[in-house]
């Protein structure tokens, strides 16, 4: 796109790219710097020799799996529903879903806390789980609505032509033809609901159901004020996050360009 | 970034969409099944449970409620008076309009200067898209004690500053109120600009190669096809960001909360953390609640406005 003749230009370039990426990596640098700080890989081991601190994956992980399944599930089917079949006032609905991708979730805090106490919600999954999904379906409705929209009208009807009912429709063109767009659903939701802290941070009291994001301040109380260790906990759970993005670092990219035309 | 016949078609259909409507409903072909059983899941979990609870809100928000007591009295709408005569609630407004246009306005240079850049085929682009890009998978609640360690007067920050022979700029960066507001800028910026980048990248590769050939025909340099054709071509990517920025400004939370607690001195309150603060350890649930209704007014009337601004130019284009 761009070309760059003289041998000079390239290295100002260079050169400037380099500088402007140092902030960027410095964080990261005093990260693992700290983490390796005084007893070196003795943080690690103290960390990882904590009880219950391999809990907090799992609960991070069976949160992200039951959102991701949850909003899977229901955004393909209203997505269908929007793009492809008979619905009055269709734009009323969607843009009350729409309207809820203006709310911030601190101002779910006071109206859940009293609604889950009283449901006997409070302190289970549910309560992070629920809500964070609630929040995500709005945006993969848009994404996929948007997509379903793309894909041609004669396809749906050469099959109800063909006496296939909206079910079979669903499951045979649907699901297969809709993959890339539930690719990007799918890592979005991932990243909202593993890097939550409020929901967690309010709903989940007991150290056995809480989430990675309450990692550091779990081990602030553990470790007092050891630095080094709180640092080396970070960086562990910072490492799936890492390997997550660099192996579909392309889902990634796709997922986000798709998001972005709105 | 591929570009694919189902990704433009996607794109104009989205376009279509955002220009109003995108209903193309029974315009032709067969009656349709019915669409309503299949979108009454999502309009449960999600529709059903948020208006529940705004609409559970805005109840609090005429009380005055403590939260736990069985019968809290009704005050009408004095919480919401209270609010306007609240320092701190105008300083939390100020700092997030504040705080949006800084970090808009950098994170634009940036996104669009990196993109420039990795599209210019310098050396270790995929190294550097990867730095660039970590921040954003990276929660901000696991990365705040790295900020808290880095920014601490006897943080990583300041003994750098001290090796390079700048010791004099030292400073307690988030003890004190004057640099407290720029360090959670710098942490948002720090986190958000891999996606500014990736989209203006993706957005830069959709650009026709005829029209930047016809450019450079014509004696356009790079900076002016940047400039004079690129950037305009680009602009419906950065109406989308600017959406994206205010709504996440005016929902900011995590990263004051965690590296400053809102301090100091309510230097980095945002609506968010003052809620938070209000609601859960205050207990001052009513007013909270009511903070809360103003906000999302605020959300709503903001996103129309963008939208609605976004609309008109592209319009007129």
């Amino acid at each position: 796109m761009f070309e760059i003749r003289t041998r000079a230009g390239r290295v100002v370039l260079q050169v400037v790219a380099t500088i402007l990426i140092v902030p960027f990596l410095f964080p990261l640098v005093v990260m693992i710097k700290g983490a390796f700080a005084g007893e070196g890989v003795k943080n690690f081991t103290a960390v990882l020799q904590v009880p219950g601190f391999p809990r907090f994956f799992l609960n991070s992980l069976i949160i992200a799996v039951v959102v991701i399944a949850l909003v899977y599930a229901v955004t393909m089917m209203a997505a269908f529903g929007f793009a492809k079949l008979h619905l009055r006032f269709r734009e009323v609905y969607f843009w009350l879903l729409l309207a809820c991708l203006t709310l911030p979730e601190v101002v779910l805090l006071a109206p859940l806390f009293a609604t889950d106490t009283r449901l006997g919600l409070y302190d289970t999954y549910w309560a992070v789980i629920l809500p964070l999904a609630a929040l995500q379906v709005p945006f993969a409705v848009l994404l996929t609505r948007n997509f379903i929209n793309g894909l041609p009208d004669e396809l749906f009807e050469a099959a109800r032509v063909d006496g296939a009912n909206s079910l079979q429709g669903f499951r045979h063109l649907v699901i297969p033809l809709t993959r890339p767009i539930a690719a990007a659903v799918i890592i979005f939701t991932l990243v909202a609901a593993w890097n939550d802290y409020l929901f967690p941070l309010v709903f989940l009291q007991s150290p056995d159901l809480q989430t990675i994001t309450l990692v550091p301040q779990f081990f602030v109380g553990e470790f007092s004020n050891d630095q080094t260790k709180i640092l080396a906990s970070a960086v562990i759970t910072a490492i799936p996050e890492i390997v997550a993005y660099l192996s579909l670092q392309r889902l990634f990219e796709r997922g986000l360009s798709a998001g972005a035309i709105k | 970034m591929t570009t694919t016949s189902t990704e433009e078609q996607l794109s104009r259909s989205a376009r279509a969409g955002a220009a109003g409507g995108g209903g193309r409903t029974g315009r032709r072909g067969p009656r349709r099944p019915p669409g309503l059983p299949w979108i009454l899941p999502a309009l449960v979990l999600s529709v059903g449970l948020i208006y529940y609870a705004i609409g559970y809100t805005g109840y609090i928000s005429t009380l005055n409620w403590d939260g736990i007591s069985p019968d809290p009295q009704s005050v009408g709408t004095g919480n919401y008076t209270r609010i306007f005569d609240d320092p701190v609630f105008w300083e939390a407004v100020r700092h997030t309009v504040v705080f949006f246009v800084v970090t808009f306005v950098i994170q634009t240079i940036l996104g669009l200067v990196f993109a420039v850049l990795m599209h210019a085929q310098i050396k270790l682009a995929a190294l550097y898209k990867v730095i660039i890009f970590i921040p954003v998978v990276l929660a901000p609640a696991i990365m705040a004690p790295v900020f808290r360690h880095m920014f601490a007067p006897d943080g990583e920050l300041n003994s750098v500053l001290q090796h390079i022979g700048l010791g004099s700029l030292a400073q307690p960066w988030i003890g004190q109120t004057s640099t407290a507001l720029p360090v959670i800028m710098f942490i948002t910026i720090w986190e958000w600009t891999g996606i500014t980048f990736v989209l203006y990248y993706a957005a830069m590769t959709q650009i026709e190669p005829s029209i930047l050939e016809a450019a450079r025909m014509d004696g356009a340099g790079n900076f002016r096809t940047l400039v004079s054709i690129i950037w305009p071509e680009m602009r419906g990517t950065t109406v989308a960001l600017g959406i994206l920025g205010a709504i996440g400004a005016l929902k900011t939370f995590d990263v004051p909360y965690l590296v400053t607690i809102g301090g100091p001195n309510y230097a980095t309150e945002f609506l968010g953390t003052y809620i938070y603060r209000q609601t859960i350890p205050l207990s001052h649930v009513g007013y909270g609640a009511a903070l809360s209704i103003i906000l999302l007014v605020v959300a709503l009337i903001v996103a129309v406005i963008l939208q609605l601004a976004g609309r008109d130019r592209e319009a007129g284009n």
